[in-house]
């Protein structure tokens, strides 16, 4: 009986090993879905004086406008007034102080720009915030 | 019953190591190149501040076309313009650049004329269309 308990004091390291493995698939799978919210289509224009921010307000709106005009948020296809309905959604939840973020293409023009800030405008949010690509100091 | 003898409890190296490589080499093929952003903010006209503002005596106008910019319709080269708007910014931080954008320029000069406000510490940009 003495030497039955000893033996399952040993710890089961095989198991461990598989549940270890279970929980780092785990954070790996979750991690890529994060990502993928930014639009990697979109190169940003560059932005030599500007400083580089490290943190992002959690709050924030990115709107992600791609060369042709084409809008998404989160990667979700949207029209412009789909995108209006959506920030006027989030000015009545969270306020006007709510940053807007535009994350356009190098190449896209400002017609399509000046849609998107019209359509912010109109809800009530007069700040918005072009992306750029921080390359100087 | 005899103890099990202390080899039976060593970790499979080899196949571990395996699967280890093979983490490190998923992470290394998927890694993306983190770029850095920079965030320019500008103000939108809004109906009734627009107004307002354009009242204001320190002003400065820059327009953004497609490929250049200019100041009162003169084109100028972005040095001559960079310094014009330090020598601004230092006598009046607070003044507001109104920048006026061809519709079709392209983000990269709308972006060149902010980061050059944002260089010479303007943060009040009123971004407009050119009309």
């Amino acid at each position: 009986m003495r030497e039955r308990s000893d033996d399952t004091l040993e710890t089961p390291i095989t198991s461990m090993i598989d549940i270890v493995f279970l929980l780092i698939i785990f954070f790996v799978v979750t991690a890529q879905v994060d990502k993928d919210v930014v639009d990697e289509s979109i190169t940003l224009a560059q932005a030599k004086n500007a400083p580089a921010i490290d943190a992002v307000d959690p709050r924030s709106v990115t709107i992600n406008l791609n060369k042709d005009g084409k809008i998404n948020v989160a990667l979700q296809p949207m029209s412009i007034s789909q995108l209006q309905q959506l920030l006027l959604a989030m000015r009545t939840q969270a306020g006007s102080a709510i940053p807007v973020l535009i994350r356009c293409d190098y190449e896209t023009q400002f017609r399509h720009i000046d849609r998107v800030m019209q359509a912010a405008a109109s809800t009530g949010l007069y700040r918005v915030r072009l992306i750029a690509e921080a390359t100087g100091g | 019953m005899r103890r099990k003898p202390p080899e039976q409890l060593n970790v499979p190296m080899s196949s571990m190591i395996d699967i280890v490589f093979l983490l490190l080499i998923y992470f290394i093929v998927t890694a993306r190149e983190e770029v850095t952003e920079a965030h320019l903010a500008v103000n939108l006209p809004a109906p009734g501040v627009a107004k307002a503002s354009e009242n204001k005596p320190q002003m400065m106008e820059i327009e953004v076309h497609p490929g250049y910019l200019s100041v009162r319709g003169m084109r100028l080269p972005i040095q001559e313009i960079a310094n014009t708007l330090v020598r601004l910014g230092k006598n009046d931080p607070d003044i507001t650049v109104l920048v006026k954008v061809n519709l079709s320029a392209r983000a990269e000069d709308l972006v060149t004329a902010l980061d050059l406000c944002s260089a010479a510490n303007l943060n009040n940009l009123n971004v407009v269309t050119l009309k």
